[in-house]
């Protein structure tokens, strides 16, 4: 009989109110009311539906709305005036790509063989990159990344010149030993840019620089000329032989060790199995060979271990012991396998960024 | 009111809410849930306000603890804030972690007949209030253009930041994480330490005029003799910590699944691996997790791994639960939420499932001999008690060692273990350098480490010719005439002033 609701009554006509939720209350108002325009209970009980669904849906329209706000200002981007400038992007193929990020403290303090890590975005993993080059009157460091994981990809897609970094921290690891006179310094694949501020420090120290880099073909060369300016011989090496030697870096370092058997020392950085092949070649001549880890790392600061790498038969953490070991001692197979320790959840991760990208 | 008496107190100390256990291995939601007002103004009738009260000494800040605790019962909330800011800076992280059943409530002499005041709930009751109600205590502080560098912002670093902040000198604490609070953030789950009440206390900081900076990696982007030398402080207080994990150097450490506590607590508590892959950073965890270690790390490791999905979770001790480190509340709430306790158990090596994968641990059961040099009976092996123990994750949470970098970058002078050498006041090898925490006393609890930051600014003070005063803040007012000879009470124009 008496069924009233969302109804009410003032000055004897009847009005429909339907409450709003709480969080909506600032665009909408603690209420929704409209007038029936009539004194009769029966017909406003009739005309009350469509009211209230009327209500209703704008309610629903106000709580959409609010959550597209909601998620466009949980953007991940770090917080106004703060984070660290890509001052410039450069790229070298479709996976390559360098930055060079504003961050003075780092540039004034950073020596050749040590390394970063970044986090690009505020739900950004902890991801190390060695230190490609630094600039020290412009305040600036270079990072040259490949873009093979979820979070590198993303860097690809996101860092552009003029975008900011959320975290860069560092340097970490003890700089490279530089007391050499002849050396072979060794750079493959994502090891070609982190060699070349130590080559040009080896150079710089009075040392003989060879160098030795490796790509796949003519068109991924990049800074050739840096190199040459800093190597007393340079030896490019391609797999498909379009320039200098044909096939890998280690027929390179071969060469060079024949032409000169008073090399004192061998840098190597690139992928774990170039490294190992590269101290593999290097054993039978019994030339010091130093290499580069690049294990997985969390903080960075000798706190979670993630990082530790078998050398000889002591555990080390590639952050603070590290990141350059004696690649005669270094255990290879159990890095490798280490790396793959996340693979699962690396696929999950680019499957979901995928599907996410492609959602936008 | 005639004096208090052991008989005429209340008798049952006041029970604490806690979540179901059932409810809250499935959240990250903080377990004990806090007294309520009428909670905390019962218990505070229990404390018998000793003239001569042991538990002060027995805090390593001397909080005045019967002074806190008088001023609840006299429904003076504020002021019992202001007696506890007295001396430590985070009241309610202090009462949530501290092991107060070691310190002051393990002196109290209600402990004697009944069960002692419950010092740490109400201490972070006062806390919570503070935070709810947005207090804090900023004194007037005048400036006096002395420079103090901080190196880490975990417990150590903060209060001696607090400290020297209130003296007056010009504070900038270097963090190396993206994020400040160092093991409160990365170490302590958020069950237990809850981040929002972390930021309160690091906001209170930063209003005493401390600028935290992260991103900051001391030792490696400058050198404790930079500090000195080139960024222009006056004084340098090194707050490391001691993080670096050990391993037990066992057969199959290196297989995927093992890793430290450390590591997982913080890729859950820093990076946000619980809610991978909306953050990027994996957790990688199994499902039948076990634990080496009884401590309290290890207690957050065994029920994180827990509300992180794994579905069986052992804890390895090779003791018994009565010599476990941990503290007793921990262990309870552990074996409350279905943490499997295998005491008196070794592990002797990991196994592989031939992919590089944990497969299974193999272990001997332990008995326990005479005591050793720690005073705890010596677990020996049972011969021929081997034994395999299926699981997928190991993580070791054994004890960890002094951060090496920077005794890896300037000429400080280490002990043999690789922490900082200290005189009794917390000076290091290095003039105006000075040290203070876990980088200092080997691995400890976090109300410790508060203590000897906060001694350490006390040297450091001296060696800095300020003169080290107790703090007076402003009354409230309350009246309504809030002018005093003409001045307006909103002017802070008194100084510090030395009392007694």
């Amino acid at each position: 009989m008496s069924d009233t609701k969302y109804l009410f009554k003032r000055d004897q006509i009847w009005w429909v109110k339907v409450a709003v939720p709480r969080p909506l209350r600032d665009s909408l108002g603690c209420d929704l009311r409209r007038s029936l325009q009539t004194r009769d209970l029966k017909t406003a009980q009739t005309a009350r539906q469509a009211v209230v669904e009327e209500f209703r849906s704008k309610i629903r329209q106000a709580r959409e709305q609010r959550a597209a706000a909601t998620a466009c200002s949980t953007s991940v981007d770090p917080p106004p005036g703060t984070g660290y400038e890509v001052v410039t992007r450069k790229d070298f193929s479709d996976v390559t790509f360098l930055l060079e990020v504003s961050a003075p403290m780092l540039a004034r303090a950073a020596q050749p063989g040590q390394f970063v890590i970044v986090i690009s975005h505020q739900r950004g993993e902890r991801v190390p990159l060695t230190i490609a080059d630094f600039d020290r009157v412009a305040g600036t460091i270079t990072l040259v990344i490949q873009a093979v994981g979820k979070s590198t990809r993303e860097m690809q897609q996101r860092c552009q010149a003029g975008s900011r970094l959320y975290s860069v921290a560092g340097p970490m690891g003890f700089p490279s030993h530089l007391d050499t006179k002849k050396v072979v310094c060794v750079g493959g694949g994502l090891g070609v840019a982190p060699i070349f501020p130590q080559l040009r420090a080896f150079k710089q120290s009075g040392a003989y620089v060879i160098g030795v880099v490796g790509f796949r073909n003519r068109q991924l060369i990049f800074w050739e000329d840096r190199f040459r300016q800093y190597c007393d011989e340079l030896i490019i090496c391609t797999d498909d032989g379009s320039v200098g030697i044909k096939g890998r870096v280690t027929l390179g370092v071969e060469a060079a060790l024949e032409k000169h058997p008073d090399v004192d020392r061998v840098v190597a950085i690139g992928p774990p199995i170039m490294m190992k092949a590269c101290a593999e070649t290097t054993r039978p001549y019994k030339v010091e060979t130093i290499v580069s880890m690049n294990p997985i790392v969390v903080d960075g600061t000798g706190m979670c271990g993630g990082c530790r790498v078998i050398v000889g038969d002591e555990t080390k953490f590639a952050c603070v012991d590290g990141p350059e070991f004696d690649g005669h001692k270094v255990d290879f197979d159990d890095l490798m396998n280490r790396l793959g320790r996340f693979k699962q959840q690396e696929s999950q991760a680019m499957d979901a960024w995928k599907t996410a990208a492609g959602a936008k | 009111m005639g004096k208090k008496t052991i008989r005429s107190i209340p008798q049952e100390r006041t029970s604490i809410p806690t979540q179901d256990p059932a409810v809250r291995v499935g959240n990250f939601d903080e377990v004990t849930l806090g007294y309520r007002e009428v909670d905390a103004l019962n218990e505070s009738e229990r404390c018998l306000v000793c003239p001569n009260p042991e538990c002060v000494p027995a805090c390593p800040v001397n909080i005045d603890i019967p002074g806190f605790i008088t001023r609840i019962a006299a429904k003076d909330f504020r002021g019992a804030y202001d007696i506890l800011t007295d001396s430590t800076l985070l009241p309610a992280i202090c009462g949530r972690v501290c092991p107060q059943e070691d310190q002051c409530e393990g002196v109290c002499p209600v402990g004697d007949k009944l069960k002692p005041v419950a010092i740490g709930r109400l201490e972070r009751w006062v806390g919570d209030t503070a935070i709810h109600e947005h207090w804090d205590n900023t004194p007037y502080i005048e400036p006096n253009g002395l420079r103090v560098g901080i190196i880490g912002s975990g417990p150590a670093g903060m209060a001696c930041a607090a400290d020297m902040a209130k003296a007056g000198c010009d504070v900038t604490i270097y963090e190396a994480l993206h994020k400040a609070g160092g093991v409160l953030r990365y170490g302590i789950t958020e069950f237990r330490l809850p981040n929002g009440v972390l930021d309160a206390e690091l906001e209170n900081l930063t209003r005493l005029g401390v600028r935290i900076e992260c991103n900051m990696l001391a030792g490696r982007l400058f050198t404790v003799e930079q500090m000195l030398d080139e960024l222009g402080f006056d004084a340098v207080f090194i707050g490391t910590g001691a993080g670096y994990p050990s391993f037990m150097g066992i057969g199959g450490e290196s297989l995927n699944g093992v890793l430290s506590a450390n590591e997982l607590l913080t890729r859950c508590n820093l990076m946000g691996a619980t809610e991978f892959p909306k953050y990027d950073t994996p957790l990688g965890l199994g499902k039948r997790v076990a634990v080496i270690g009884s401590g309290n790390t290890a207690m957050d490791a065994l029920r994180v791994s827990l509300r992180a999905g794994a579905e069986q979770v052992y804890c390895i001790y090779r003791r018994t639960r009565e010599e476990s480190p941990a503290r007793e509340e921990e262990i309870e709430h552990a074996e409350e939420e279905g943490i499997q306790f295998e005491w008196l158990t070794l592990p002797v090596e990991i196994l592989d499932d031939g992919e590089n994968n944990v497969r299974a641990m193999r272990c001997v059961r332990m008995e326990l001999g005479e005591p050793d040099d720690s005073g705890r009976r010596r677990p020996i092996p049972i011969e021929g008690s081997d034994f395999e123990f299926a699981i997928d994750t190991v993580v070791y949470a054994i004890g960890t060692n002094a951060n090496p970098i920077i005794g890896q970058t300037s000429k400080i002078e280490l002990n043999k273990w690789g922490y900082i050498q200290t005189d009794e006041h917390f000076a290091t090898s290095m003039a105006g350098v000075y040290a203070g925490g876990d980088i200092v006393t080997g691995a400890a609890t976090v109300i410790l480490a508060m203590g000897t930051g906060r001694e350490a600014a006390r040297s450091m003070k001296a060696y800095l010719g300020i003169r080290d005063s107790e703090t007076v803040y402003q009354a409230p007012q309350t009246g309504s005439d809030s002018k005093l000879f003409g001045i307006g009470l909103e002017e802070r124009t008194f100084t510090r002033v030395r009392l007694g």
